[in-house]
């Protein structure tokens, strides 16, 4: 183990989740616009995951080679990730539009 | 490959000597920048979870794409239960947060409080199972399937494998609860936490995956 957590971070941590859980949700019901509320949205999820990865995998207090080792290759998925979802965006918006005129 | 492997359980002696020559001179170490250790077996889950990651995120990427081209894509709370799925989502948090008190107990070598924690974290699996058990027969009752429409097959395939990925963490904090009533991990000089920190990285993953099955599936 790295050592540095405390049992008092942990309770920290799972009400973090849990008020973050809950604005996602009102968000949901809040009538945002669509783009303001998938943002948002998305914000938070990622902020939960990373809380959860950083804190109860203990990803903070890891060794500098572990951090390197899971951080870099998780770098290229993601942006995989981005670059193909704002390509089918973008091409769906497009074929859209011929469609409509 | 580990430049050092010093907290597995039961060290072998020679691990235990290579653990004591450490120093920052030799080569072998230079990897490690820093006078921290971890273990093979952490290594080996992160590993495993770092490729598991790419599995879930093919799904959610085939789902993004199928979604992101249609025009016609239902809103998901018209079609499922939000507050109830939510509230699975909050015993998920939950059973996370047991599996830390419990990986705590262990390392104050306190047999009572891990067999507690850990018992906990299994029963959060247990109820997460049965709402998604639930969850599916209340939906496919209402003509919802895998092959109905694209909705329905990205919605059953990426809940359907986190499930899978729930029973597996059940599965595998039981082994561990039973090892841990025998005082594998608090009894005894060599005793190490080690190994309910690497079932605990596996059932935290399996929490972060689910907090983005639910925002991306069930809220967008």
């Amino acid at each position: 183990m790295a050592g540095g957590h405390s049992k008092k971070e942990y309770i920290v941590v799972f009400f973090v989740l849990t008020v973050l859980t809950a604005i996602e949700v009102g968000i949901k019901y809040m009538h945002l616009g669509r783009g303001m509320m998938v943002a948002g949205l998305i914000a938070l999820a990622l902020a939960k995951a990373v809380t959860v990865a950083m804190f109860y995998m203990h990803l903070k207090s890891e060794t500098r080679s572990l951090k390197l080792i899971i951080g870099l290759p998780m770098l290229f998925p993601a942006l995989y990730a981005v670059v193909l979802i704002v390509e089918s965006i973008a091409r769906s918006a497009f074929t859209w539009k011929q469609m409509v005129g | 490959m580990l430049p050092r492997v010093s907290d597995d359980e039961e060290p072998s002696p020679a691990m235990s000597q290579a653990a004591e020559l450490q120093h920052p001179a030799s080569g072998a170490e230079e990897f490690d920048f820093g006078a921290k250790v971890s273990s093979s077996g952490k290594l080996g889950m992160w590993i495993f979870l770092l490729t598991d990651a790419m599995s879930f995120g093919g799904l959610l990427l085939g789902y993004a794409i199928l979604r992101s081209g249609s025009h016609d894509w239902p809103d998901p709370s018209q079609r499922l239960g939000i507050p109830f799925t939510a509230g699975m989502t909050f015993i998920l948090i939950c059973s996370s947060v047991t599996m830390v008190m419990a990986l705590a107990a262990a390392q104050e070598k306190n047999k009572k409080g891990l067999l507690l924690w850990l018992g906990l974290t299994i029963l959060g699996g247990v109820m997460f199972l049965c709402g998604q058990a639930k969850e599916y027969t209340s939906l496919i009752s209402e003509g919802a399937g895998i092959t109905v429409d694209n909705m329905w097959a990205t919605f059953f395939i990426p809940t359907g494998f986190h499930g899978l990925h729930v029973f597996t963490g059940v599965t595998y904090l039981s082994v561990i609860w039973v090892q841990s009533a025998r005082g594998k991990y608090t009894d005894g000089p060599n005793a190490s936490a080690n190994n309910i920190e690497i079932a605990g990285l596996f059932w935290h993953f399996v929490d972060l995956v689910w907090i983005l099955v639910f925002t991306f599936i069930y809220l967008i």
